[in-house]
């Protein structure tokens, strides 16, 4: 027997069996290995131990008394029952042998920003670390991935650790599942069903409140990010970077962190969530950052990354991206959808250049043209963006008769799942119809502006609170008299039907100017 | 969007309308009618499939009654309940034939 001493440790091994007839041996060589050393801790490493009697049980009771700190390391399956069974499991740190996996020629199912996940048998996988010292990301990953099934995430949590090669390895039980990203690039025609279920995941995932302190809050991260550039943005430009992030509240529901198709499985008619290492708290516009640059971001200058790391092409990415986003936002509104992109990508793209730049990205010809592509994007969407907030009810939209129908189509879709009658939205449609136009052809003229749309909507009764705000010039449309409706054809003047006709279908109907805007708001109960 | 379609009888013109009339599709309807009604005798428009209407598309039936006033006269058909009450508010009913 050998001893390694490492700063008051002491590891001694152990070795086959252990029992009455040679338990008072082992005791004394034991012991003579430890005399004069006064270690703090010792380690009886049991890689080499097959079997152990309740005599050599009590061997190891002897020692831990005289040395309380008493770790055993290496158990076999075998063994570790028996420690287990006798409730040594709870009086001492037993920590069990690592099987040894292999992964060659396994398939790549998965891959995260720590890890890649390899399917080893028909119900398992393992998901190898690149950390070569992975204990503590192991111990991590299957933390949260416990707290999240808990608050009621769908996803694996692993049931065992093993060496794979240098490196370690956590495995799941993982039934005839099939990752989003294969079911992409197989079967095309399954798109809709893949987005629909992949916002599905995504919208519980962020609408799950996780108790405060328990995951790792994105907006510290991203304000790292945002620091990192002041030195690489024109000063206007960081600076605006900075406060927009700063002003992002913060927000205690999860984010997963690395959502993409990879992530996603079909296990029999399950989905699941996987790779939860990267789960933190925060306002969805961080996850929604991090989607961008999966489908899109990172593979916008070469077609062939994305390709290679999902397994389909460009093309299907940036399609499934975009039809994902007006799903989560529940819209169909062009201007919507690029709004919320444009706050997505300018979050990207900060990551994407500070990432690049840490990696000596600037040290060579590539890597500054690179930059140089996303800083120019950066700079464009930080020109035309005020803050990274948005609200899935809001359309900011320029202010034209023909964006009407846009206007009209958006409103709808927000009233879909109330018990809005035909009639009721058609009163909304001539209200909102009235009142956008009016905007667009009047608040900014002869130039150009924008005209914010909000529509809310209150539980019982079911009310509608649909407000129009623009900049332009101060103008109450309900100040104007009401028409005479008694009047007769030839009598009666063209036009000025518009409002009265808002004013009778709405419940209320109100007008204010504050702080340089104009603020029109209609109401109604369903 | 509007569909408008044109049928011409003897002095009568009818006009069938599809879709949505409101400020985009107005001005359509504003110019097949001045086109249309040129040595029409009376009009008739048939609402059947006629979803919306707005404040731009009453103007338009308006300025329609006005200048067939003076001739045979101008007369909506199968209009459904939730325009007829637009009409109601606006006291356009009373202005209007509704078959």
């Amino acid at each position: 027997m050998n001893n390694q001493i490492n700063e008051g440790t002491v590891s001694i091994p152990l070795s086959g069996r252990i029992d009455s007839n040679n338990a008072s041996q082992v005791e004394k060589q034991i012991q003579e290995q430890l005399e004069g050393k006064n270690a703090n801790e010792v380690i009886l490493d049991a890689s080499g131990l097959d079997y152990i009697s309740s005599a050599g049980l009590r061997v190891i009771l002897r020692i831990k008394k005289a040395h309380p700190v008493l770790r055993i390391i290496n158990v076999n399956s075998e063994v570790y029952e028996i420690l287990d069974m006798t409730g040594f499991t709870e009086m001492m740190t037993v920590e069990k042998a690592y099987r040894v996996v292999s992964v060659e020629g396994c398939e790549e199912i998965g891959r995260g920003a720590n890890g890649t996940i390899y399917r080893i048998d028909q119900d398992n996988v393992v998901k190898v670390y690149n950390n070569a010292d992975a204990l503590a990301d192991i111990q991590h990953e299957r933390e949260v991935a416990k707290l999240a099934l808990i608050l009621g995430i769908p996803t694996a949590i692993s049931y065992d650790v093993v060496k794979v090669g240098e490196s370690y390895g956590s495995v799941f039980e993982l039934l005839n599942a099939r990752s989003f990203s294969k079911i992409l690039a197989n079967e095309p025609e399954k798109m809709d069903w893949c987005v629909k279920e992949y916002v599905n995941m995504l919208r519980k995932i962020h609408s799950t409140l996780v108790p405060a302190g328990k995951l790792p809050d994105m907006k510290e991260t991203a304000l790292r990010w945002a620091r990192f550039m002041q030195d690489y943005l024109p000063e206007e430009a960081a600076k605006k970077l900075l406060r927009m992030v700063e002003e992002i509240p913060h927000d205690d529901h999860m984010l997963h962190g690395d959502y993409h198709t990879k992530n996603l499985e079909l296990q029999n008619d399950e989905v699941l969530i996987i790779d939860m290492d990267t789960l933190a708290v925060g306002h969805p516009i961080f996850e929604l950052a991090s989607m961008f640059n999966s489908f899109v971001g990172y593979s916008e200058l070469d077609h062939e990354i994305i390709k290679k790391f999902q397994g389909f092409d460009f093309e299907t990415g940036a399609t499934f991206w975009r039809r994902s986003l007006a799903a989560y936002l529940d819209t169909d509104s062009p201007t919507k959808i690029r709004e919320v992109e444009d706050k997505a990508r300018i979050l990207g793209y900060t990551r994407m250049i500070r990432r690049s730049i840490r990696r000596k990205g600037l040290e060579t010809e590539t890597g500054r043209a690179q930059i140089a592509f996303w800083t120019d994007r950066l700079l464009e969407l930080l020109e035309k963006t005020d803050t990274l907030l948005f609200s899935r009810n809001e359309l900011v939209i320029e202010a034209t008769t023909e964006n009407l129908p846009e206007v009209q189509a958006f409103v709808e879709k927000q009233l879909e799942g109330t018990d809005c009658s035909p009639r009721a939205q058609m009163q909304f449609g001539i209200a909102v119809e009235e009142i956008f136009v009016n905007i667009a052809s009047y608040a900014y003229a002869p130039g150009k502006g924008k005209a914010t749309v909000r529509v809310e909507l209150a539980e019982e009764p079911t009310t509608v609170t649909i407000t129009f705000i623009d900049h332009g010039i101060p103008y109450d449309p309900l100040a104007k008299a009401d028409p005479d409706v008694g009047l007769n054809a030839e009598e009666r003047p063209v036009g000025g039907l518009g409002i009265f006709l808002t004013k009778k279908t709405m419940d209320e109907v109100g007008y204010e100017y504050r702080d340089g805007q104009n603020i029109l708001t209609l109401k109604k109960k369903l | 969007m509007l569909d408008i379609r044109k049928t011409t009888e003897n002095a009568t013109v009818t006009i069938t309308l599809e879709g949505r009339l409101d400020t985009l599709t107005a001005p359509m309807l504003e110019k097949e009618l001045l086109s249309s009604l040129e040595g029409a005798d009376s009009l008739v428009m048939d609402f059947e499939k006629l979803d919306y209407i707005s404040s731009a598309g009453l103007r338009v039936l308006l300025s329609a009654q006005k200048t067939m006033s003076r001739r045979g006269g101008m007369k909506l058909r199968n209009v459904n309940a939730t325009i007829l009450e637009i009409f109601d508010v606006t006291g356009f009913a009373d202005i209007l034939t509704i078959e």
